[in-house]
């Protein structure tokens, strides 16, 4: 922001504001929120049980790609410890499951609240640094989360990790979630709740304060925005997110095991937040039907699937440096919504 | 006790020596990108597999094989520094996390692909045991002490007192200005680039018949514990490197030694959050440089 004085800057701020409160009300998200739900529900009548599969998973990797967009898209920062919170929320519901045999309910807040809750005395430290600090700590949670989850034996019995999580039965017809269709259902439920929240988030005057702080951190200090504690809220809710997203992994692979922590799930929440579009929700669940759909078509071939994963990282990077947003944006958007 | 102490630190140094060796070409390519390598690591699976391939396939004794990892290694990392790296210069650092992120997911599995992902057994090296101040160990061992010291002696004369060496300091100092007084910023980083990758896959071919098994997700461990060197020795810090690395080795090898061998890859990470808390530019720079 040097060689522009701070009026200018405001006022591109405020511009800014404007052009998006603009295209938020043109682009009619509800609409097409409710396109996509009536699409969703229909899906079952034609698809297979596999389509199905492919969609729950993608719609479990929304909820942390959920959180993760909103510390990217919303404060500029790039955290890799998603994956740890998918871990620690799958293992929270598995052991409560296990233990106390509370109902799915109980176990899926539970395991949102203990992920938040891990995350608020690690960002304490972690969000002081700035730009490549914040990403090696943040990789540093995901490694010494694993090194927990195999070495806390009596607790997560280690590397055999926990087999037998019951799947969630709500115990009235057809909400029973035992099946895929059932499960199906649940998860669509859980992710559309979840981006519901998000968005609703994203429009509050705290949301336009997360935007403010990823445009000019410095100005928004200035201006009386509480930057640490937003950021905070931020790193903490987006763990619960993650945590969530766990929870329904766990009830639905009904295994456990400190794999749960590999690199593989940070880098498809990543590639899913950064795919879609940072800081658009559309863009993010687009992704994430988008590339997990990719992922689980190539289960089969296991490498491919990560050199292709590779591969669209590149592409990102170097072709799509705004993801599919814009594409979305041209195909959804009216004639007139042309972003400068 | 005291010989199982002294045992733990001179385990400590090798293993420390092998970590330097492959962290500097991270730090120095941080030095003038200001951006961290995902992909390190691969450098140093490259290196191994290059070598295990010349040994297996076409007999090649293991000094032979030493000179084929270098040489494999730094032509791909030339052609991954001319098609990706060079391209990371001035562009912001989620690109450089991206893309670094991208190319170590292919290059590994690229390798799984072609090789299979089974383990492989490295055949080569000099693991004779002799004894040195009541201590047995291997000759490849000492072998890699050395290396790493004339390989740090080699690093901090080019550093000094060379162009390129010269070219580097400017560019970690302010790319801007040596773009203004015509130091051909992509060169000097590709060069940087290849020396590193080349220093990687030395490392992992002088550990390799310690090691023994060869297979294509060894890279991954090996970048991670880079960060955490590379953070403990101050970013683009080359001397600091070293230091660090022989103190991760010898704490891992403590770790490992009285509380546990599977707490060992642990303490790289829990040092790397203290350190970017406490001195966030390392224990060997003065200065933070990011």
């Amino acid at each position: 922001m040097s060689g522009m004085d701070t009026s200018t800057v405001v006022a591109t701020a405020l511009d800014k504001r404007l052009v998006d409160a603009e295209t938020t009300r043109r682009s009619r998200p509800l609409f097409q929120a409710v396109i996509l739900a009536g699409l969703l529900a229909g899906l079952p009548l034609v698809a297979g049980t596999y389509t199905l599969h492919a969609v729950i998973i993608s719609m479990i990797f929304l909820l942390p790609a959920l959180g993760l967009n909103l510390i990217v898209g919303y404060t500029g920062m790039l955290s890799l410890a998603q994956g740890a919170f998918f871990g620690i929320g799958a293992y929270a519901s598995a052991l409560m499951a296990m233990h106390y045999s509370t109902p799915f309910y109980i176990n899926i807040v539970f395991a949102g609240l203990v992920a938040g809750l891990v995350a608020l005395p690690l960002g304490v430290p972690a969000l002081r640094l700035r730009t490549t600090s914040f990403v090696m700590c943040t990789l540093g949670f995901v490694v010494i989360s694993q090194t927990l989850a195999k070495n806390w034996i009596s607790l997560t019995r280690g590397d055999m990790g926990l087999s037998g999580v019951p799947k969630p039965d709500f115990g009235f017809g057809p909400m029973n979630a035992a099946d895929t269709l059932g499960y199906y259902w649940l998860a669509i439920a859980v992710a559309g709740l979840a981006t519901a929240a998000v968005s609703a988030l994203v429009a509050s005057p705290a949301g336009r304060n997360f935007i403010a702080i990823r445009d000019n951190e410095t100005l928004a200090e200035a201006v009386g925005i509480a930057t640490w504690r937003y950021k905070l809220i931020v790193f903490a809710l987006s763990a619960a997110f993650a945590g969530v997203g766990g929870s329904l992994y766990a009830h639905y692979l009904t295994v456990v095991s400190p794999l749960s922590f590999s690199m593989y799930y940070s880098t498809t929440i990543l590639i899913i937040v950064l795919g879609g579009g940072a800081g658009s929700i559309r863009g993010v669940v687009v992704g994430s039907l988008v590339f997990v759909a990719l992922s689980e078509a190539l289960r089969i071939a296991p490498e491919l699937r990560m050199i292709l994963y590779g591969l669209c990282l590149l592409a990102l990077v170097f072709w799509f440096p705004k993801g599919l947003e814009p594409l979305l944006a041209r195909l959804f958007g009216p004639l007139s919504t042309s972003r400068q | 006790m005291w010989g199982l102490v002294a045992e733990q630190i001179v385990n400590g140094i090798v293993t420390g020596s092998v970590y330097a060796i492959v962290a500097v070409g991270m730090t120095m390519t941080f030095g003038v990108l200001r951006a961290i390598n995902f992909a390190h690591g691969e450098y140093y699976m490259l290196g191994t597999f290059a070598a295990w391939l010349a040994i297996e396939h076409f007999d090649a004794a293991y000094p032979v094989s030493v000179l084929v990892a270098i040489v494999a290694t730094a032509a791909i990392g030339a052609l991954i520094g001319f098609l990706v790296m060079q391209k990371m210069i001035a562009a912001p650092f989620q690109s450089g996390v991206l893309a670094t992120i991208g190319v170590s997911l292919i290059l590994q599995n690229v390798v799984i692909l072609a090789f299979g992902g089974g383990y492989k057994y490295f055949n080569g090296g000099y693991i004779e045991p002799v004894e040195i101040f009541g201590i047995g160990l291997a000759q490849q061992r000492i072998l890699i002490v050395i290396v790493a010291l004339f390989v740090f002696a080699g690093l901090e004369l080019l550093v000094r007192h060379s162009w390129l060496g010269s070219s580097m300091r400017a560019v970690s100092q302010n790319i801007e200005c040596c773009q203004v007084v015509g130091v051909d910023v992509p060169r000097v980083v590709l060069h940087t680039f290849v020396i590193g990758t080349a220093l990687a896959a030395l490392s992992g071919v002088i550990t390799a018949p310690l090691n023994v098994s060869v297979y294509g997700g060894m890279g991954e461990m090996i970048t991670l514990k880079t960060f955490a060197i590379i953070v403990i020795g101050g970013m683009g810090n080359v001397r600091g490197t070293l230091y660090a690395g022989w103190m991760l080795g010898v704490v891992e090898s403590f770790v490992a030694g009285f509380l546990g061998l599977q707490f060992r890859d642990a303490v790289g990470f829990i040092a790397l959050i203290a350190i970017l808390m406490w001195r966030p530019h390392g224990l060997f720079s003065t200065q933070s440089r990011f």
